[in-house]
């Protein structure tokens, strides 16, 4: 009894040795000679493989730091962010100029109130689906088709649909702006925007195309392409083209004039504080 | 008309679905249940109905409770899960033997893989071979209980499966045995085993209404006829002949029913020949040379793991390539 | 033992419940709308401005590009406007909108009902009236007419296979005009065929179309006894299957060739046409008559027997008008599709004209086609029996769905002809197809720019 333990333990010890010693000569044989930077900077990444960057995954990306070094201006990662870079910069003893956080915005506002349902559609929920077949359920032919491919692109669970109004939602404390929903939306909807001072923005929450009468029937809240927007911004951050007013985030000063003129509030300002009426001294 | 329908073509479906192909799977195996029901009377109706009910309230319980997913008891794959699951037992097994297979079955063999559509192994044979395994006496106990009719025919041979005859008494001793007896009603055995006819019956009708394709199950007798042809040309005193082999130990069940389940048999239709001649194969070599005196159950869950492989190699002719 | 293709099909109901009903000729309506693209390829560019006044046949629009086609206007009267205007599926496309006053045909247009038998003997004349006239496809791909009769250099038409099976369930718009325009339709093969060098022409009819198989044979020995240059024309019977009238599924049956993967039907010495294209033939090179007329076919389970109807249409009519023309759109009709079952497509805004390819206002019920709840696959293989091309449409949609375009590649996904036996068949309601198009438009473009 005893001698059949002792055996069994020599035998697989002996076994254990020599195939440690195999498996490590073979390592050692197969190794992969790589700049071993490329592991540090891999360390100081978010790790979320999202390809936001334009990289195939973080080590990916990792490696193009480290052979685009020491001019990191093509490299960002919009996970990790500035701070991110600032790290990777660090780790690569390199300087990097600091980006504008940005930020998911969707540019729809066609709800079910705003955009009434023209047709149903019955086919497999997916917008790429729903764009090659159509234009839509709506009689806006350039907006949200409300499948939720963004929802579905999102590895950060940073949007979601309002069951409410049919519209996807950006969740800006968990978004990245890594770009995925932006790609995965048929309709361009999406924009990656400037976060803005203190997260503040103005933007246009529409694009359709069609001219004001058509597109104003099609949704309440569409932008008709008046171009009153273009004539009160001081800062010419507004252009209107093919009916289409858009905001030029790196231009706008947040003064929110645009807002109050657009006669159809396709114009939205978030995130600014809200005004308390001021009570008149008695 | 309230608003126009849009969706992608096509605009037409079959009326053929997930339910009714299950359905008529019941039904084809209605025959067979009957007849057993006739044969071994209320015990075999309180084995059928402890499996049916267990598999379908497993299912039921499970999906909805564990998995919180949606119910899929009503696609009937459960209930074709515990007809095939009783039709393999001796009507002499206890209830809480039964129950105990249908857990296997649907527990371990169907909803660990997914459900429907994802399980590797054919559930009712898994959770029989899983019986026969953990529970040998009462898997081969073959006392037939009263039934509704044939109570005198039987007393010859009570007690023993023809192929458990053969596997301790070597060929000679089925010598005589009635063909006709066994075509229509076969003594000794599970259920399923009894009546070839009721189970050919099923077979026709499956065929008939498209829900099978007959490679599987033709190539399963070919292999089996022809393997047990040259054993038996050889040496007729010590191998069984084609037909003995063909008509025994749950071959026509196993190869019209269980080995033709959609999910764990393969696509396309070469595949299927070769996953047919594996369980033929398979099923002879353990009959022959094996310690169990059948093994068309372990046939088809030995080439039920190889069926990804299968579908790998085999693919469908394609148009102009 | 009558001949059809060898891989895959399915066996719907064919339903042609309006079979029994001659061809009407619609009124005019006070307006119509003519889109630029009626044709697969470039949108057409206008050539006529505001205000202009236009005559039925005149050009409104040219082609504007290699694959591209003319545009005549269908009606007489004043062009009220030309801009964006939504199509069927909503998309907007520019339209010219011309407000109809009287009848007036364009000069050299022969509107008498006179055959016209003897065939010109300029090949090139031919092809120039047929790209004249703005002749397309009528099968239901609308490609330019006279792109596909002239084989590029080094390929040689072996067959001509007319397309007389219309394999979709309901529409009986090419039976009628079988029926009717029997020697028309002859003629127009007789054409087409010495364009392509003499080679022989066949016209496959399914065989549950007894009456059009008749009736061709008849029309083709009465021809061939009577004139020159229509030899080598014959019918063939085939076995009703869907989808038989697809191009590839139709060369096979007829002549035991398969179109190689990417290849064209000229690649094996194929050239097919519908039966309805080879009356625009006709009528643009006998009778110097454009594209603007159609038959489409009104029909549906739920529509009263009086109000089925097979009508000869001018296209820009609004799709609208047509239904209301033949007697209103039923309360049970749930969707309505231009085109068949299995391929056309469902209409999102009736208000949309008809064009060249206009082929049907089909009303389904939402029983026949609300699409039941998708379920797990059983792996059943059905989706993969039927495939015509042989495919395996519960592979290619895992594929799809996770983006494995290699894997795609690998498995042909650019073979699908979106014919939809795979989602008909599917017993767990999968919506196969409807993945499988995009994934086949992804890798197709892979393809194309690997080249």
């Amino acid at each position: 009894m005893t001698t059949t333990i002792i055996w069994t333990i020599a035998i697989l010890t002996i076994l254990g040795a020599a195939l440690a010693i195999v498996l490590y000569f073979v390592a050692e044989k197969f190794k992969v000679e790589e700049d071993p930077r490329i592991d540090e900077v891999e360390a100081v990444l978010p790790g979320a493989n999202c390809g936001g960057c334009g990289q195939a995954g973080c080590r990916a990306f990792a490696q193009f730091c480290v052979e685009s070094s020491p001019n990191l201006d093509k490299c960002f990662c919009p996970v990790g962010g500035n701070d991110g870079m600032q790290k990777v910069a660090a780790v690569l003893g390199v300087e990097v100029a600091a980006k504008e956080p940005q930020v998911a915005v969707v540019r729809c506002n066609g709800s079910c109130e705003n955009r009434p349902r023209t047709n149903e559609y019955g086919g497999y929920q997916s917008c790429r689906v729903k764009a090659a077949l159509y234009s839509g359920d709506t009689g806006c032919s350039f907006g949200c088709l409300g499948c939720g491919d963004c929802v579905a692109a999102c590895q950060f669970g940073a949007i979601s649909m309002d069951p409410e109004t049919g519209l996807p939602v950006v969740d800006e404390e968990k978004c990245t702006a890594c770009g995925a929903c932006v790609k995965a939306c048929p309709k361009n909807i999406i924009e990656l925007r400037n976060k803005g001072r203190r997260n503040m923005r103005v933007f246009v929450s529409c694009v359709n195309k069609d001219k004001g009468a058509a597109a104003r029937k099609a949704c309440k809240a569409a932008c008709i392409g008046c171009g009153k927007c273009a004539k009160a911004c001081p800062f010419e951050a507004i252009t209107v083209e093919n009916n289409l007013a858009y905001i030029d985030f790196t231009k706008c000063k947040l003064c929110k004039k645009c807002v109050a003129e657009c006669p159809t509030g396709a114009i939205h300002a978030v995130n600014f504080p809200v005004v308390k009426p001021k009570v008149t001294e008695e | 008309m309230e608003k126009l329908l849009v969706s992608p073509s096509p605009h037409l479906h079959t009326k053929t679905s997930t339910k009714s192909l299950m359905r008529d799977v019941v039904i084809a195996l209605l025959p067979a249940v009957v007849v057993s029901v006739l044969f071994y009377g209320w015990s075999e109706l309180l084995v059928l109905g402890v499996s049916v009910a267990s598999c379908v309230l497993l299912e039921y319980l499970i999906t909805k409770y564990l998995l919180k997913g949606t119910c899929t008891i009503g696609d009937w794959s459960a209930v074709i899960t515990g007809v095939l699951l009783a039709l393999n037992l001796p009507a002499t097994t206890p209830w809480w033997v039964v129950f105990i297979g249908a857990v296997f079955a649907i527990g371990v063999a169907k909803m660990t893989f997914g459900g429907l559509g994802q399980n590797l192994f054919n559930p009712a044979i898994a959770g029989r071979v899983f019986l026969l395994i953990s529970f040998p006496t009462y898997m081969t106990d073959w006392t037939k209980p009263q039934g509704f009719i044939g109570n005198a025919v039987t007393d010859a041979y009570t007690g023993a499966t023809p192929l458990g005859l053969v596997s301790e008494g070597g060929a000679g001793a089925v010598e005589g045995m009635d063909y006709m007896n066994m075509l229509f009603l076969n003594i000794g055995g599970s259920a399923g085993e009894l009546s070839a006819v009721a189970l050919l019956v099923g077979f026709v009708y499956l065929l008939a209404r498209k829900v099978i394709r007959p490679y599987i199950t033709l190539s399963i007798w070919a292999t089996v006829a022809v393997f047990s042809g040259i054993f038996w040309l050889i040496n007729p005193a010590e191998f069984t002949d084609p037909l003995f082999n063909l008509l025994t130990g749950g071959l026509l069940l196993g190869s019209i029913f269980m080995a033709t389940d959609y999910v764990t048999s393969p696509m396309s239709n070469w595949g299927g020949v070769v996953f047919g001649v594996g369980i033929g194969l398979i099923t002879m070599l353990i009959r022959y040379f094996g310690a169990y005196p059948e093994g068309v159950s372990f046939a088809i869950l030995i080439m039920n793991s190889v069926v990804p492989l299968l579908n790998k190699w085999f693919h469908t002719k394609k148009y102009g390539r | 033992m009558l001949k059809t293709f060898s891989i895959g099909g399915i066996h719907p109901n064919d339903s042609k419940i309006s079979a029994g009903c001659a061809i009407e000729v619609l009124p005019l309506p006070s307006k119509v709308y003519i889109s630029v693209a009626q044709h697969l390829g470039a949108p057409a560019n206008p050539v006529v401005a505001v205000g202009d006044k236009v005559k039925a046949g005149q050009v409104i629009a040219e082609p504007a590009g290699f694959i591209s086609a003319y545009v005549h206007s269908s009606v007489s009267g004043t062009v009220k406007s030309i801009g964006p205007r939504k199509d069927l599926a909503g998309n907007n496309m520019t339209h010219i909108e011309i407000d109809v006053e009287g009848d007036e045909w364009a000069d050299g247009i022969d509107l008498s009902d006179t055959l016209v038998t003897a065939i010109p003997e300029d090949n090139k004349e031919i092809l120039d009236k047929i790209k004249m006239c703005g002749v397309v496809g009528l099968g239901g791909a609308t490609f330019p007419a006279h792109v596909k009769l002239c084989p590029p250099p080094g390929k040689k038409a072996d067959c001509l296979i007319l397309n007389g099976a219309e394999c979709e369930p309901y529409l009986t718009s090419d039976y009628r005009i079988m029926l009717e325009r029997s020697k028309e339709i002859v003629v127009g093969a007789a054409i087409m065929k010495q364009v392509l060098g003499g080679c022989p022409a066949v016209i496959g009819i399914e065989e549950n179309k007894p009456e059009a198989i008749k009736v061709m044979t008849a029309a083709v020995a009465e021809l061939q006894a009577s004139a020159k240059g229509y030899d080598g024309i014959s019918v063939m019977p085939l076995k009703k299957k869907y989808p038989q009238g697809g191009e590839k599924q139709l060369i096979d049956a007829v002549m035991k060739r398969q179109v190689k993967s990417m290849g064209l039907p000229i690649d094996v010495g194929a050239v097919v046409q519908n039966v309805a294209t080879s009356l625009a033939v006709y009528e643009a090179v006998q009778k110097n008559m454009p594209l603007v007329t159609n038959v489409l076919t009104v029909t549906g389970d739920c529509l009263p027997m009086e109000n089925q109807h097979n009508y000869k249409f001018r296209i820009g009519m609004p799709l609208s008008y047509i239904a209301e023309h033949a007697g209103g759109i039923p309360e049970e009709a749930a969707k309505i599709i231009s085109g068949g079952p299995m391929m056309g497509k469902a209409i999102a805004n009736l208000d949309a004209a008809t064009v060249k390819g206009s082929s049907s206002l089909l009303y389904l019920t939402a029983a026949q086609t609300v699409r039941g709840v998708e379920s797990a696959c059983i792996r059943c293989g059905k989706c993969a029996e039927a495939c015509p091309m042989g495919l395996e449409p519960f592979l290619l949609q895992k594929y799809a769905r996770n983006n494995m375009t290699d894997e795609l590649e690998e498995n042909a996904v650019q073979d699908c002809i979106e014919c939809g036996c795979c989602l008909y068949s599917c017993p767990a309601n999968i919506p196969l197809l409807d993945i499988i198009r995009i994934a086949k438009g992804d890798v197709i473009r892979i393809i194309r720019t690997r080249k």
